[in-house]
């Protein structure tokens, strides 16, 4: 009975009914490339609700996720005069980045509970494992702080808008800071509160040109890297000497 | 323009660095000092992470160094043995500090090293500084001969004797090592060359001939900053030679401009405005440490 029931559920899952709600997205660049110049873009991220019902509600949830990273929250104290950082937090695997766009704010969305189980918004973040001897609330709501105003986690509750009844759009922006890796996209379909259809896209932000060879060079051999910038100094420094001399 | 620095990895405005260099160059040409201990903080208030700054700043004195030195060489005021001496010692400083530094990183201290060791040297040479400035200044006004401090020197009882010709010195080599391992130390850990330690204890501590020893400090603090670039960009991979290559282009701008000034200015004049200059930043890092932080915690983040 239980098997059938599986079954059935699978079938559900991997059958397309032609009139069952769905939904198609796309985001307007596959890659994102940090060269000498780049301050920050946006990208945009599209799509349509394929078979719309007429009624009930439809709401659309954009995720831009970048790739997890270890991230250690120190807490300072004041100790003997001055402060210093004592306790600790490790979050292992954090999202580098996080941004979130819905058409409507996520508790009038659907249920805390459904929201925890995608990890959607930025109080469902939760690390993959916690190293710390203190109660590591604090220690992770300040670091959602910090990336908040280093614009790398946000929210934008109504960035999600409806230009045709069934055709949306977001616009997710990627500042100057961002790591480089690979993000992942992730739309969301709700009606009704439940999630009923799901799109990831991959999206992939590089240091392109100079800046990559620079950064690559400096970690790949560090030894000459060192020596070729005290080479650039020496020379600037002996050319600058030459310059001014013959000015005098 | 806005450029990108692939180590820092943060946006800013080309002219900004540029001028930072110059506004740097400037004083360091006006008051003959390398500028490190301006820089560095300048660059941490900017928002540059204070390891790729203290790393950075070394190669900005490189090449600030350079031009001073060749002008020295040519003139043969500079003792090279003595220099070699020194440098040795350094090179040894220069390691511990970039180990120490490396150390600190990974226990979430380096904030509090790099504050800490800028408040307790730019706090004893500042003062130090005034005291002298003021009582030069008051000698001058009064006519009679400024006093000079000379501490009593029980290292000359120290074996290990060697000749310094250029110097005129018959003197052991270890105070001249231990000086330049500490110097080495802290260029390493505050990204300065250390030009105004090592210049007063040349003169009052080892009682080299001053015609000598601006060019064996420059000659000493190139060999050191060197190696602390290197060092950092092998052990902690902070150097940012996008950075670098604005500060200096700056910097040697600047400093010829801070050379005109500084000539036309009195000597004592301008130990009293460095000695302000010494305290005031010695002050700022000090209330950074003292006052109760907007936000207590901090973010450090690793990619895996």
């Amino acid at each position: 009975m239980r098997r059938l029931a599986a079954a059935l559920a699978l079938v559900a899952l991997t059958v397309p009914a032609d009139a069952a709600e769905n939904l198609v997205s796309g985001i307007s660049q596959d890659t994102v490339e940090i060269n000498s110049s780049y301050t920050g873009t946006d990208i945009v991220v599209y799509g349509a609700i394929e078979n719309p019902e007429p009624t009930g509600v439809d709401d659309v949830v954009v995720i831009v996720r970048g790739p997890d990273a270890n991230m250690t929250v120190r807490q300072k104290q004041w100790v003997a005069g001055i402060w210093i950082n004592r306790d600790q937090a490790k979050l292992l695997a954090m999202p580098s980045y996080y941004y979130i766009a819905s058409t409507r704010p996520l508790d009038k969305i659907a249920a805390s509970f459904t929201l925890e189980r995608y990890e959607i918004g930025l109080d469902a973040i939760v690390p993959g494992q916690i190293v710390s001897h203190h109660y590591a609330e604090p220690f992770r709501q300040a670091l959602i702080r910090h990336k908040k105003i280093e614009g790398l986690y946000g929210e934008s509750p109504y960035g999600v808008v409806f230009q045709f009844p069934t055709l949306f759009r977001a616009r997710i922006p990627v500042p100057a800071g961002v790591p480089r890796g690979q993000y992942n996209v992730v739309v969301y379909l709700f009606r009704d509160g439940n999630v009923i259809s799901a799109q990831s896209t991959p999206l992939f932000v590089d240091q392109t040109g100079l800046e990559r060879r620079l950064h690559n060079f400096a970690l790949s051999s560090p030894l000459s890297y060192g020596l070729s910038t005290v080479f650039m100094a020496l020379v600037l420094g002996w050319i600058s000497s030459l310059v001014f001399r013959r000015a005098d | 323009m806005e450029i990108y620095l692939p180590i820092a990895e943060m946006s800013v405005h080309w002219l900004i660095i540029l001028g930072m260099g110059g506004a740097i160059g400037f004083l360091s040409g006006m008051f003959g000092v390398g500028g490190g201990f301006l820089l560095t903080p300048m660059l941490i208030f900017y928002g540059v992470p204070p390891e790729v700054a203290v790393a950075t700043t070394s190669s900005h004195i490189t090449a600030s160094s350079i031009s001073g030195a060749i002008a020295q060489w040519r003139k043969r005021a500079l003792d090279l043995k003595m220099g070699a001496v020194m440098a040795a010692g350094g090179l040894a400083g220069t390691a511990t500090g970039v180990w120490l530094f490396t150390v600190m990183r990974r226990y979430g201290q380096m904030d509090l090293l790099v504050s800490a060791s800028y408040v307790l040297l730019l706090g004893t040479v500042g003062g130090l500084m005034l005291k002298e400035s003021i009582e030069t200044l008051r000698a001058t006004q009064s006519g009679a001969p400024a006093r000079r401090h000379t501490p009593h020197l029980w290292m000359h009882g120290l074996p290990l004797k060697m000749r310094f010709r250029e110097s005129r010195l018959y003197i052991s080599v270890i105070p001249p090592v231990v000086i330049g391992f500490c110097v080495g130390t802290l260029s390493a850990i505050m990204g300065i060359g250390g030009g105004f330690v090592i210049v007063p204890a040349m003169i009052y501590m080892l009682r080299m001939p001053t015609n000598v020893v601006m060019g064996t400090s420059l000659f000493q603090i190139i060999i050191v900053t060197a190696a602390t670039t290197i060092l950092q960009a092998t052990a902690n991979f902070s150097v940012d030679i996008v950075l670098a290559m604005f500060l200096i282009l700056g910097g040697v701008i600047g400093a010829q401009f801070g050379v005109r000034i500084g000539a036309r200015l009195r000597g004592e004049q301008l130990r009293l405005l460095l000695a302000l200059l010494v305290l005031a930043v010695g002050l700022r890092l000090f209330l950074g440490l003292v006052l109760k932080p907007d936000d207590l915690y901090s973010v450090t983040t690793v990619m895996r």
